[in-house]
């Protein structure tokens, strides 16, 4: 019996248990199971001044399909619309995807130790990290799992919890610094609800993954944007990044370029080339940084086109 | 307790929060058509539509039912197939039929969905391809399948009935059809292997005594070997049956035993350091396993490193000169290059499994298996048991690919569980053992030096291949190369890198696909230097009469004339066009039996051979329902049980030619009994004479073995090992006493032209179309015959794009075990299809037809790689052409 199973293991909640069953399965998740999906916290509610509110147990399908919610938010929608299979966006729910833990195959694997099961290190950094991140923030090399929140993120929406009011999404996934665990809610601490803040006039946003196969598969790289574009300059730019560091990441240096340039092609190959900037790849991890090069183009392009 | 309702009908539902809804299905309720196989939600084979809407019941607590309407394959279809059902069958959308009661359940509701909302119109392509995209098949049924959702949801099979090619399509579709882990015998336990962490050690002190006193665990048994080493990790070291699962999982965890660790060596590059670890001493050196389908000449070792392999060398140190001169010489014809393939695993969907039971001194084993009448054999061998007594059976196999023609682990588990126990014992290997511990085609680098001479012919080359077998041996990619390009000189060097990895274990085509990728583009490179089409190329230089017509074929497509290059190509996408060719080998297996009998006015047919997912009921029931003018309908075929009369093993691309001959002898003896018997003529003028006859026939029953074949008519027409002069004619008479194949004259044969599109921005391969040209002979079963060209083209394009098993460099432990991490293609992947077959040039063999399966998929990876260069200028080496390869390639010319 190796070292990670041996210990005491945390409770864990179960929503749809998409990501989790798999986990009790293979015994890399042995604490005690609270189921909690129940039909409160199921649903879209529209504030008067436009805000959406998307409950916790609200499914990926639901989110993907809502047009009041694809018109006003539209990369949040596709963002729920790319990710997983239609079986599992049936299924599975905001709350667990901002939740989920890592895909990390060391992780995953009930014979290995890492961090993320009370080990000592991460196996990964010396070992075959061909998935890891390319912002090397912390001491696991996983990348945080989450494609919705990365959308939560350059929306700047907040969170609700049980316990706590509008947290962001760094609030709820932390730095990246820490190794051990995939957010940073408190022992016992529920998702309640994600709040949408007023879309503001005229913004385009969109998403994309890169992917090895056409269809269904985890990212290696992946981008939510949202930009205005106002007599022909970009007025406003948000991108944040899944699939390259343990947390999403805001890519504020490519923001910076575009905000206030004109919105052209050249502006948008400058940007990119800022999409890297502050990177620290990991010696198989190059590539996502060339493929989030590649993203922002694909995505404001088609944002711009 | 709360209960759902499950195809009409209310069932409880357990209390424990743990359970899961598809092991209350399967194990509870016996329904066994949803199948368990990534167990993550990856390939949606346990797909039920839970109040209409499809969910994967591998990922679903059971409690998450209460209340709610569940549909499984056996709820779908009930009173009347549903069209989706009947187009699958019609449109033989289905091979080995495992991934398909999962299919079956989605497209069901996709199509009733669509047509509620569109009426009677097909589908768009992608919108198929993303309501199915939580789907997959390792046959690579997509082709077909794509037809099968388009037509059903255009009302072509409303209220129709159908007549499907494959004959057990209808209990595929709707889920009757029974593997061997569907197996149940009353008080049968559950079997699980404790399998080694480490990577290299010695176990001593093994104490079982804890497992056995645990509650529920009925049997625990060694697995070791009799000297005490695991060599990978996972390698087995012991097993136990409990009443359930989790009782011998907990029972696994309660063996006690002492490890003496010793230095590993992972992979093929560490293995070959000098001072690397050494994996089998001098001793031990038999206990590696085989990688290939035959029996390996001796090689001499050198620590991990066995070879040089050079039999089917011909003038290798002339080759070696002529090469050596033409680097001193800065020859610009001399093409040179190091190419790598990765390790692809079979990942098929049913993992191994064996059920045994022994009733008094009779053992009965259902085992996944690819050979039931050799498996057999092997186990009465093994257990000393006389061969009357033991049965293996097999009605139908969930994929195979090379990876159950062995006695493995699992049945050795079951049987000695099941002796020890008293009890029936089921093994099924989890997918985590199934990516990692059951075999795989081994990773290689191979180099190439090809020199043309300056009019343009081949005047020599050499290849040497490594390759990553892991704990096993006898891998023949090089040697491959020998019979195809006639040239002056070949120098073809075998070497198997052995590390403490699982064992490699045949796969279609085994050495084939790898000995391809790195000829193939040297072909391609020599025409690109010499300025000429490759196809002019290869018709230049491949005499084969055969491939002679397939490149014709070739070179008319209008996608190969209108193929542009790279250099007047830029922007973000790049569109290529490449070509290949491959070739495999005709074996058949002597002694191949099939009996044939009229049993109460019908026709049946028999043999102890197994269907895979190739087909072989079909084949069986094509050919004799065309002598006697029949429908294939009409003969019923036993197959999947030992106590059949002998029948070859799926492996080789064998069964055809070693079932077609002696089933067309049995036909002739039975037409003359029937006649002989008849106790009056058919009705002058009868248009079913035939028909007639066998229905008012007494019972009557003839075999016949496999004839040899007749001499071919065509001149030089021959084995084509005996291109390969005296060594060639010893490996054909090794591989007939060690493996019972016989290699025939005349060469299967493939020419793929392949189209792509390079996204130069994502690093993504698209194929956009598929051009496979086959000549296989007649097809005994054509729409079958292009099922398995279809799948072969599909994992053809896997092994070129997605996939690569995955370790950890320092424990030597698989980390893609999951079907996320070792990626399958999916039915989004699969691109527009097109199959020319050629059927001459094997009237030699009685019917005409050989083998399909392996030659299909040869020359997949090459022409990907040739379409690549054609698109983007830029030859890529390492298969596969993963986003991260294909972006520093191209980032690298930008770079130069």
């Amino acid at each position: 019996m190796n070292g990670a199973l041996a210990k005491k293991a945390a409770p864990e909640f179960r929503a749809a248990g998409t990501d989790l069953s798999e986990r009790r399965r293979s015994g890399v998740s042995r604490g005690p199971l609270i189921d909690i999906m129940s039909a409160d916290d199921t649903g879209i509610g529209w504030a008067a001044n436009g805000t959406a509110t998307i409950g916790a147990f609200t499914t990926i399908e639901t989110i993907a399909a809502d047009g009041r919610l694809a018109a006003a938010y539209p990369g949040l929608a596709a963002s729920a619309a790319g990710l997983a299979t239609p079986q599992i966006r049936h299924l599975a729910t905001l709350g667990g995807n901002l939740a989920q833990r890592s895909r990390c195959w060391y992780f995953r694997n009930p014979h290995i130790d890492c961090l993320k099961k009370s080990g000592d290190g991460c196996p990964a950094r010396a070992g075959n990290h061909l998935y890891g991140v390319a912002f090397d923030l912390g001491p696991c090399v996983a990348p945080h799992p989450s494609t919705m929140a990365a959308a939560v993120l350059v929306y700047d929406a907040t969170i609700v919890t049980d316990r706590r009011d509008a947290l962001s999404i760094a609030d709820l996934l932390g730095d990246g610094r820490c190794g051990w665990s995939d957010h940073a809610l408190q022992e016992s601490e529920m998702i309640k609800s994600i709040t949408m803040p007023v879309p503001r006039d005229g913004e385009r946003a969109g998403y994309r993954r890169a992917i090895s196969r056409s269809l269904a598969e985890w990212p290696l790289v992946e981008l939510c944007a949202r930009i205005v574009v106002e007599d022909g300059v970009f007025r406003f730019a948000r991108l944040a990044a899944g699939g390259i560091a343990p947390v999403p990441l805001r890519l504020a240096a490519a923001e910076a370029v575009l905000t206030g340039a004109v919105a052209s092609a050249a502006t948008i190959a400058k940007a990119a080339q800022q999409a890297a900037s502050g990177a620290k790849p990991l010696p198989q991890t190059g590539y996502k940084l060339d493929l989030l090069h590649g993203l922002v183009r694909d995505v404001l392009e088609r944002l711009c086109g | 307790m709360s209960t759902m309702t499950i195809n009409g009908r209310t069932a409880p539902l357990p209390d424990d929060p743990e359970a899961l809804l598809i092991d209350v299905i399967r194990d509870d309720l016996g329904l066994t058509g949803t199948k368990l196989v990534c167990g993550s939600g990856v390939c949606g084979a346990c797909t039920v539509q839970l109040d209409g809407a499809p969910v994967v019941s591998c990922l679903l607590p059971a409690r998450a039912a209460a209340g709610k309407a569940v549909t499984t394959v056996e709820g779908i279809g009930v009173e009347a197939l549903h069209p989706v059902q009947k187009a699958f069958m019609a449109d033989d959308a289905l091979q080995c039929g495992f991934c398909t009661p999962g299919f079956i359940v989605e497209a069901a509701a996709f199509c009733d969905r669509w047509r509620a909302a569109n009426g009677n119109t097909a589908p768009p392509r992608d919108e198929i391809a993303a309501a199915l995209s939580g789907h997959l098949c390792r046959c690579g049924a997509y082709d077909n399948i794509f037809r099968a959702v388009a037509e059903a949801c255009a009302g072509r099979f409303d209220g129709r009935e159908v007549i499907a090619p494959r004959l057990e399509a209808r209990d595929k579709v709707t889920g009757a059809a029974r593997y061997t882990v569907d197996i149940h015998h009353d008080g049968q336990l559950e079997g699980v292997i404790l399998r080694s962490a480490q990577a290299h050690a010695k176990i001593t002190n093994l104490d079982l005594a804890p497992a056995r006193a645990m509650a529920g665990v009925a049997a625990a048994v060694s697995l070791l070997a009799d000297d005490g080493m695991v060599r990978f990790v996972g390698a087995p070291i012991a097993a136990v049956a409990a009443t359930d699962r989790a009782g011998a999982l907990r029972a696994i965890a309660a063996i006690r035993f002492s490890s003496e660790e010793k230095p590993a060596v992972i992979g093929l590059d560490a293995a070959r350091k000098t001072d690397a670890p050494v994996v089998f001493e001098k001793k031990d050196r038999r206990r590696a396993g085989n990688v290939s389908e035959g029996g390996g000449a001796p090689a001499p070792w050198h620590g991990n490193l066995r070879g040089p392999s050079d039999g089917f060398s011909d003038k290798g140190k002339q080759a070696r000169a002529w090469l050596d001169a033409a680097r001193k010489a800065r020859d610009p014809l001399l093409v040179e290059g190091t190419f790598r393939v990765a390790t692809q695993q079979h990942a098929c969907l049913e993992p191994h499994a064996a059920v045994a039971r022994f009733d008094d001194d009779h053992l009965t084993v259902h085992v996944s298996t690819q050979a039931v009448f050799e498996i057999k054999e092997k186990i009465a061998k093994r257990y000393k048991l006389p061969h009357g007594k033991v049965r293996v059976i097999a009605d139908h196999v969930g994929g195979g690919f090379g990876s159950k023609g062995a006695l493995g682990i699992e049945t050795i588990a079951a049987i000695e569980l099941s002796r020890a126990a008293k009890a029936p014992v089921r093994v099924v290997l989890d997918r985590d053992e199934e990516l990692s511990v059951t075999g795989y085609r081994p990773a290689a680098e191979l180099k190439v030096s090809l020199l043309p001479t300056a009019q343009g012919a081949l005047k020599t080359f050499s290849l040497t291949a490594h390759a990553d077998t892991g704990v096993a041996t006898n891998s023949t990619i090089a040697a491959l190369a020998r019979l195809i390009y006639p040239a002056e000189a070949k120098e073809l060097v075998d070497f198997d890198v052995v590390s403490n990895l699982p064992p490699g274990a045949p796969f279609r085509g085994p050495g084939g696909p790898p000995m391809a990728f790195a000829l193939e583009q040297a072909v391609d490179e020599a025409a690109r230097r010499l300025a000429l089409d490759p196809i002019v190329l290869r018709r230049r230089w491949d005499p084969d009469p055969i491939r002679q017509r397939l490149y014709e074929w070739a070179s008319g497509l209008d996608v190969w004339r209108n193929r542009k290059g790279a250099a007047e190509q830029s922007g973000r996408y790049r569109r290529g066009v490449g070509i290949a060719a491959g070739y495999w080998l005709y074996f058949w297996q002597p002694g191949s039996t099939v009996e044939l009998a009229v049993k109460g006015g019908r026709l049946v047919a028999s043999t102890a051979v197994q269907d895979i997912g190739t087909g072989t009921r079909s084949v069986i029931a094509n050919t004799v329902a065309k002598e006697f003018a029949l429908d294939p309908q009409d003969v019923e075929v036993r197959i999947g049980d030992s106590e059949l009369p002998e029948g070859p093993g799926s492996g080789g691309s064998r069964v055809t030619s070693s079932i077609v001959p002696p089933t067309l002898a049995a036909v002739a003896q039975l037409k003359t009994a029937i006649e002989r018997a008849a106790p009056r003529p058919p009705q002058q003028g009868s248009n079913a004479p035939w028909r007639e006859l066998i229905a008012a026939s007494p019972d009557l029953v003839v075999s016949a073995e496999r004839p040899k074949d007749a001499k071919p008519a065509t001149p030089g027409l021959r084995s084509p090992l005996k291109e390969a002069g005296w060594k060639g004619t010893l490996f054909g008479w090794m591989l007939r006493l060690f493996n019972n194949m016989v290699v025939g004259a005349g060469v299967p044969s493939a020419v793929q032209v392949i189209e792509v599109e390079v996204d130069t921005w994502l690093g993504r391969v698209r194929v956009l179309g598929a051009h496979t040209g086959l000549a296989i002979g007649r097809l005994a079963a054509p729409e079958l015959a292009k099922s398995q060209a279809a799948g072969a083209v599909i994992q053809g394009i896997g092994y070129a794009l997605y996939e690569a098993r995955e370790t950890d460099p320092h424990s030597g432990r698989v980390l893609s075990g999951s079907m996320e991490d070792y990626r399958i293609p999916g039915i989004a992947d699969m691109p527009p299809f097109e199959v020319h077959f050629d059927e001459g040039g094997f009237d030699h063999v009685p019917g005409g037809s050989v083998g399909i399966g392996e030659v299909a998929t040869i020359p997949l990876s090459p022409a990907i790689a040739n379409a690549i260069r054609d698109a983007t200028g830029i030859r890529l080496t390492e298969i596969p052409f993963r986003p991260d390869r294909l972006i520093s390639a191209l980032k690298g010319r930008a770079a130069a």
